[in-house]
C-alpha cells in the first residue's frame, strides 16, 4: 500500500473516461426522451386507457312488467330462482374456514368439495357453462378468485327456496356465501294462453348492437319472442339502470363516476282476454276436436281456433289458437329438441292461427256477398231467387266467350245430396239463413234473365273490405297475414290466366281464391252485428306503471312501425286507459267505390265513394238471425231454445292444402271441408260475438257450432256469476 | 484512522442527492403500498433502512477505505460462503431463493456482493497497475470476479451476473485494455446474445437460464399482441400509468394505476412508473436527473481518488447505480426487457438499499481522501 509516493498523472486516458459518460449521458436523455415522448406526446391515448381500466359499467336488471287478463288475474309474471353464490374477496382468510365452509356447503347443496385446486382440475373447470354441474367449489372458487375476486360466482342453481333459506340463515358463518335472486318468467295459464301471451327467449346475435343501444345485456336480458311479449316489449321490459363506477384491479366498486341511471320497471299489462272465458273456450274446442277424432277413429281435426270478442268495443276476450305450446318450458333456455318439435309440425303450433293462418272462409263469406247485393240494389227484401239444388253454369273467361257443353258445369249447392229440389223459391234473407249457394251464386255473378247483373267481383272486393277483409286488423299481435280477397287483375298476375264467371260464382261464397284469418272473419260478423261499426279488435285492456296508475299509450299497428309511443301520431290508436276504438263505421264512412257501366264495360271509380246504406245491413242481421229463428236455419237446431236471442252464420269450405294433398284426400267433388261458425247475442244489442274454426272439421254447424253455442252460454254464465258477486263490468 | 481525514472534502451534493432521492423512495413506497395492510409496515421499514444508511455513509466514509482492501481475504470468504449456503440449501430445499430469513428481514446477500466484488476488483486492479494490459491481464480480473459471478448464476439470478459483467468490464475499460481485446469480447458477447435470443424464440431451453426469464426475453423480443393479462400485463400496465401521468401528474395517492393496483410490484420493481404517474413528467425526470447527479459525483470521486483502488472503488459504485437506474428505467418504460434490478435509493428492499449506502460511504470515504494528492 504503498501508493501515495506515485506522482499524480492522468490515470487513466482521459477519451476511456470520456466514453463512460458519454455512455451515461446519452443513456440517461434517451430515457428521459422517451418519458416526454410518452407523458407530453401520447399523453392522451394512455390516459383513455387509464380511464378504460377502471370504467366498468354496472347494467341493473329492470324487473319486466306483469301480465295480467282483464280480471287481473296473472298471465306472466317474475318468479324468484335462487342461486348459490361464492364470492371469493369475502370468503374468510383461514383456509382450513373456508374448507369447512365448502364441506357444510357441499353438504346441503351436493356440490363436490373438489379437493386440492390443481392446475389439471382448474383446466377442467373451465371447460363448464355456469350452472352445468361438475367442477367441484373450490375450483369454481379459484377460477373466479382469478378473474374477478369481488364478483359472485354460481356454484348453483336453481335451488329450492327452503336450500336458499338455510344459506341465508347461515349466512353470519359462511362469509361469501349468498343467495342470488334471478328473475324467472313465469306463465301461472301456460298453453291456455301461450299464443297470446308469447314466451321469451335470448337476445339473437343479429340485433345485439341494437338492444345494446337500448341498455339490454345480451345472454342476460331475455326479450319477447311471441305474443304480447313480443309485440309489446318495448313497454314490458322498462329500462335498465345504468351505473358507471370506479373499480380497483380486483374489481371492487368504489364509487360512482357518473350520476347513475335509474331502473325504470317495465309497465304491467291488462290483457282483454278473460282467462276464464278463454279456458272455456278452450276446453269447448278440445272436447268437440276430440269427439270426431274418437267417432271418426282417427285424427281427423288436427286444430282448431276459437275468438271471442266484445263487437262493441273491439275487445277481445279469448283467442284459442289449439293445438298451442307450453311457455313455461322456456322459463330458463329455450330447449332444441323442444322447439324443434314445435317448428317442424305442420300445424305450425308457434303461431297464432287466430291471425297468422289464412283459410278459405267459406260460406261465412257471404256476408260480403250479402252487404254487397242488397246495397247495389242486387236483390232487395221481396226479390224472390229460385234456388234448385244445382245450377249449370258456363266459364266464360271472355265475354264473348260462347256457352258450350264442354265449359258449362254443374255449381252444386249443399244441400244437393240431401234434396236435389233445393231450396225452391227463397227470399233475400233465407238466402242467409239457408245459406243457399246457388242464391249466393246468383247474386254475385248474376244468372240469365233472373239477375241480369250479380255483383261481381270487383265490387265483392269492396264490400268484402269495408267488413274486415283482405287487410290486417292492426291488433297488437306480430305475423298476422293480410289474407286474399281475389280481383282479375290479381289472377293475371298470380296465375297468368283471366278471370273467369266461375271465379266470380265461387268467390261469392268465400271459396276458390278467397282466403282470411279467424279474426278477420270474425271482424266482419262484429261488423253486421254491431251494425256498420266495425270496432278496432284489441287485445289490450290497459297498461300500467309500476305504482299501478293507468299511462296513456297510442299504438301504430303499421307492420313497419309496430311502435308504443306516449302520444297520438298518424295511424296509431289508444290502448291505455282503455277507449273502444272505431276502425270504421260502415254506414258512415264512405269506402264503397262507385261502379258504373258504360255499355258492357264497368269500372269501379275510386274517387267518388259511398257509404253503406244502414238498411242493407238491417237486412243481412235480419238473415243471421233468421238462420237461428227459421225452422230449416243453419244453426236453428243449436240457437233456437237458447234463452238470449243468437244471430250468426256457418260455414263449410272446401280446401286443398298440402297436408289434405299428402293425405290423398283431395277428391273432385268430395273436397275435405273446415268448419266454422260464426254467432253473436243478443241480437238487438249484441255483446259477444264468436268464432269456430275447426281444421278439417266437416260441417260447419255439426262441429264449429256446439263450439261456438258453449263458449255463448259461458260468457253469459260468467256475467251473471259477475253480476251476482258485486262487478258487473268484470265479465263484459 | 483520522489521517488524512477531511470532512471539508466530504461530497454534500452526492449525499443531498441520495437523502432526496431515498426520501421521495420512501413516500413513493407509501403511496405505492396504500390500501395494502400486509404491505404497510415496509414503509417505516424502508425509513428505519434509509436513516440507518445515511449513518453507515457517515460511518463507512471516516474509515479509509484501504482497510477494507486489505482485508479482502476474509470479506470474499464470508460473502462467498454466504452465496454458497444460498444456493446449496436453498435450492434443495425451495427452488430458486435469493435471501436469507432473519426476523422479519428479508437478508439478500447477493445485494452486498456486488459490493464486495467491487472491493475485490478494485484490490486487483490497484496490484496489477504496473503489469502490461495483455491478455493474462484481463483474465486475472475475470477471474477474481468469476467466484462471486458464479455463485450468482447458480441462483440462477441473470440480471445480476449482467451487472457484475458490465462493471467488471468497465473497470477493464477504463484501466486501458487493448482496443483489440474490446472487439474481441464485444464479437463474442453479440454472438452469444443473439444466439441466446434466437434460442428462447424458437423455444430451446439454454442452461443456467430459468423458462420465464427466457420467456421475458421473448415477450420483449415478439410481444403477442392478444396476450392482455398475460406476462406483458404488467409491462403494459406500466406504460399505461407513465403515460396517464402526463406533464403534471396525477398528483400524490391519486394516481389510478397505482391506487387502484392495476400497476403491479409497485413498490420495488415498477416504482418509477408509479412515481410518473403521481409526479408526471416533472417527477419522472427529477428522478432521472437526481440518479444523474449520484452517478455524475461517483465518477468525479474516482477521478480525483489518490490510488488506482480508490477509483475503482468510486467508478464501480457508479456503474452499479447507472446500471440498475438504466435497466429499471428501461424497463419500465418497455425500452428493455424485464429484469428484477431495483431503482437505486427509490425502489423498496432493505438489503439493496444498505449495500448501496455502504457504496456510497465507500465512495465518500475515497473522496474525503482526495486531498492527499494536493500539494
Amino acid at each position: 500500500m504503498s501508493t501515495g509516493s506515485i506522482p499524480r498523472p492522468a490515470r487513466f486516458e482521459t477519451w476511456r473516461l470520456a466514453t463512460i459518460y458519454i455512455v451515461v449521458i446519452l443513456s440517461f436523455t434517451g430515457l428521459l426522451m422517451r418519458l416526454v415522448n410518452l407523458q407530453v406526446f401520447e399523453e392522451s391515448t394512455w390516459t383513455a386507457q387509464a380511464v378504460d381500466n377502471y370504467t366498468f359499467e354496472v347494467n341493473v336488471p329492470a324487473p319486466r312488467g306483469i301480465i295480467y287478463d282483464r280480471n287481473g288475474f296473472i298471465l306472466a309474471r317474475n318468479l324468484a330462482s335462487y342461486n348459490i353464490v361464492i364470492t371469493p374477496a369475502s370468503l374468510p382468510d383461514d383456509a382450513s374456514d373456508i374448507q369447512s365452509i365448502y364441506r357444510e356447503l357441499s353438504d346441503l347443496i351436493d356440490v363436490p368439495v373438489g379437493g386440492v385446486v390443481t392446475d389439471a382440475s382448474l383446466e377442467e373447470a373451465k371447460l363448464f357453462a355456469a350452472c352445468v354441474p361438475g367442477p367441484g367449489i373450490a375450483q369454481l372458487v379459484a377460477l373466479q378468485d382469478t378473474l374477478a375476486p369481488y364478483s359472485p360466482v354460481k356454484i348453483k342453481c336453481n335451488v329450492s327456496e327452503d336450500i336458499a333459506r338455510v344459506v341465508e340463515e347461515n349466512s353470519v358463518d359462511w362469509p361469501g356465501v349468498s343467495v342470488d335472486i334471478e328473475p324467472i318468467r313465469d306463465y301461472p295459464t301456460g298453453s291456455l294462453t301461450a299464443s297470446v301471451v308469447g314466451f321469451l327467449g335470448p337476445i339473437p346475435a343479429l340485433f345485439e348492437e341494437e338492444y345494446r343501444a337500448k341498455g339490454f345485456v345480451p345472454n342476460r336480458d331475455k326479450i319477447g319472442y311471441a305474443g304480447v311479449e313480443d309485440s309489446l316489449q318495448d313497454i314490458l321490459a322498462g329500462r335498465n339502470g345504468l351505473r358507471v363506477v370506479q373499480i380497483d384491479v380486483a374489481g371492487q366498486e368504489l364509487r360512482n363516476l357518473e350520476p347513475p341511471r335509474p331502473t325504470v320497471p317495465g309497465q304491467n299489462l291488462y290483457l282483454t282476454i278473460d282467462t276464464r272465458l278463454q279456458a272455456a273456450a278452450e276446453a269447448s274446442l278440445v272436447q268437440e276436436i276430440n269427439f270426431w277424432n274418437t267417432y271418426f277413429g282417427t285424427v281427423r281435426i288436427s286444430s282448431g281456433v276459437v275468438i271471442a270478442m266484445n263487437p262493441k268495443t273491439g275487445e277481445i276476450l279469448a283467442m284459442v289458437s289449439y293445438p298451442s305450446f307450453e311457455n313455461n318450458r322456456f322459463a330458463r333456455l329455450i330447449p332444441a329438441y323442444y322447439y324443434e318439435q314445435l317448428s317442424q309440425d305442420s300445424r305450425n303450433l308457434l303461431l297464432n292461427n287466430a291471425i297468422a293462418a289464412e283459410f278459405p272462409p267459406g260460406s261465412v263469406f257471404k256476408l260480403s256477398t250479402a252487404t254487397g247485393a242488397f246495397n247495389e240494389k242486387v236483390v232487395d227484401l221481396s226479390t224472390i231467387v229460385q234456388a234448385p239444388g244445382q245450377l249449370l253454369l258456363c266459364e266464360k273467361f271472355n265475354p264473348n266467350d260462347t256457352c258450350t257443353d264442354s265449359n258449362t258445369r254443374p255449381f252444386v249447392d249443399w244441400i244437393f245430396e240431401q234434396n236435389p229440389e233445393g231450396f225452391g223459391q227463397i227470399d233475400f234473407q233465407h238466402c242467409i239463413a239457408y245459406s243457399s249457394n246457388v242464391c249466393f251464386y246468383k247474386l254475385g255473378g248474376g244468372f240469365e234473365d233472373e239477375i241480369k247483373q250479380g255483383l261481381g267481383i270487383e265490387r265483392l272486393q269492396q264490400y268484402a273490405r269495408a267488413l274486415g277483409y283482405d287487410r290486417r286488423s292492426g291488433i297488437q299481435l306480430k305475423g298476422e297475414v293480410d289474407g286474399l280477397i281475389p280481383d282479375p287483375q290479381w289472377k293475371r298476375i298470380n296465375t297468368g290466366e283471366n278471370w273467369s264467371t266461375g271465379d266470380t260464382y265461387i268467390a261469392s261464397v268465400g271459396q276458390g281464391y278467397v282466403l282470411a284469418t279467424p279474426l278477420q272473419i270474425l271482424m266482419s260478423g262484429a261488423t253486421i252485428a254491431n251494425r256498420g261499426k266495425l270496432m278496432q279488435p284489441t287485445i289490450v285492456r290497459e297498461v300500467t306503471d309500476g305504482e299501478g296508475n293507468p299511462v296513456e299509450l297510442w299504438f301504430n299497428s303499421d307492420p313497419e312501425l309496430f311502435t308504443v309511443s306516449q302520444e297520438q301520431t298518424p295511424g296509431s290508436y289508444q290502448i291505455s286507459p282503455f277507449t273502444p276504438n272505431l276502425k270504421w263505421d260502415i254506414t258512415v264512412t264512405p269506402m264503397i267505390a262507385n261502379y258504373s257501366c258504360d255499355g258492357s264495360v264497368c269500372s269501379l271509380d275510386e274517387d267518388t265513394l259511398k257509404i253503406v246504406d244502414p238498411a242493407t245491413v238491417e237486412a243481412v242481421r235480419g238473415g243471421t238471425r233468421l238462420s237461428v229463428t227459421d225452422s230449416r236455419g243453419t244453426l236453428n237446431e243449436l240457437f233456437s231454445s237458447f234463452p238470449i236471442a243468437v244471430a250468426g252464420k256457418t260455414g263449410t269450405a272446401e280446401y286443398c292444402d298440402d297436408v289434405a294433398r299428402k293425405a290423398n284426400r283431395c277428391n273432385f267433388g268430395a273436397w275435405p271441408t273446415h268448419s266454422w261458425t260464426l254467432a253473436y247475442a243478443p241480437y238487438e244489442d249484441p255483446e259477444i260475438i264468436v268464432i269456430a274454426f275447426a281444421y278439417n272439421g266437416g260441417e260447419g254447424a255439426s262441429v264449429a257450432g256446439p263450439i261456438v253455442e258453449r263458449v255463448i252460454k259461458a260468457y253469459f254464465e260468467l256475467k251473471a256469476i259477475d253480476i251476482s258477486q258485486g262487478s258487473p263490468t268484470g265479465g263484459q | 484512522m483520522t489521517r488524512g481525514l477531511s470532512w471539508r472534502n466530504f461530497d454534500f451534493i452526492l449525499l443531498g442527492a441520495i437523502v432526496l432521492a431515498s426520501s421521495f423512495g420512501t413516500a413513493m413506497i407509501r403511496s405505492a403500498v396504500a390500501g395494502n395492510e400486509v404491505l404497510q409496515p415496509l414503509i417505516t421499514r424502508q425509513v428505519y433502512f434509509a436513516l440507518l444508511g445515511v449513518v453507515l455513509i457517515f460511518l463507512v466514509g471516516s474509515v479509509d477505505y484501504r482497510y477494507w482492501l486489505a482485508l479482502y481475504r476474509p470479506i470474499y470468504l464470508g460473502i462467498m460462503i454466504f452465496l454458497v449456503t444460498l444456493t446449496g440449501f436453498g435450492q434443495s430445499a425451495f427452488g430458486a431463493q435469493r435471501w436469507f430469513q432473519v426476523g422479519v428481514l428479508f437478508l439478500q446477500p447477493t445485494e452486498f456482493a456486488k459490493i464486495v466484488a467491487i472491493i475485490i476488483l478494485a484490490r486487483y486492479f490497484e496490484v496489477v497497475q504496473y503489469q502490461p494490459r495483455d491478455l493474462k491481464w484481463v483474465f486475472g480480473a475475470v477471474l477474481w470476479a468469476s467466484g462471486i459471478i458464479l455463485m450468482i448464476l447458480l441462483q440462477p439470478n441473470l440480471s445480476n451476473v449482467l451487472l457484475l459483467s458490465v462493471i467488471l468490464a468497465v473497470m477493464l475499460w477504463v484501466n486501458g485494455i487493448q482496443v483489440k481485446h474490446v472487439f474481441s469480447a464485444v464479437v463474442i458477447g453479440a454472438i452469444a446474445l443473439a444466439s441466446l435470443v434466437a434460442l428462447s424464440v424458437l423455444g430451446v431451453r439454454v442452461p443456467f437460464l430459468q423458462a420465464y426469464q427466457q420467456e421475458r426475453i421473448v415477450n420483449f423480443v415478439v410481444p403477442d399482441p392478444n396476450d392482455t393479462y398475460g406476462n406483458r400485463y404488467n409491462v403494459r400496465q406500466a406504460l399505461i400509468a407513465v403515460g396517464a401521468g402526463g406533464v403534471f401528474g396525477e398528483g400524490y395517492g391519486h394516481g389510478t394505476q397505482t391506487q387502484l393496483r392495476f400497476l403491479k410490484v409497485r413498490h420495488t420493481d415498477f416504482i418509477f412508473a408509479a412515481s410518473s404517474e403521481e409526479f408526471g413528467m416533472i417527477g419522472g425526470a427529477l428522478i432521472i436527473v437526481t440518479l444523474g447527479i449520484i452517478v455524475w459525483r461517483c465518477i468525479r470521486a474516482a477521478q480525483k481518488a489518490r490510488d488506482v483502488a480508490g477509483s475503482m472503488i468510486a467508478m464501480g459504485v457508479a456503474t452499479l447505480i447507472f446500471f440498475q437506474a438504466a435497466v429499471n428505467i428501461g424497463m419500465n418504460l418497455n425500452v428493455l426487457p424485464v429484469s428484477g434490478l431495483p431503482l437505486p435509493f427509490i425502489s423498496y428492499g432493505g438489503s439493496g438499499l444498505t449495500a448501496l449506502m455502504l457504496g456510497i460511504g465507500l465512495v465518500e470515504s475515497v473522496v474525503m481522501r482526495h486531498t492527499q494528492m494536493e500539494f
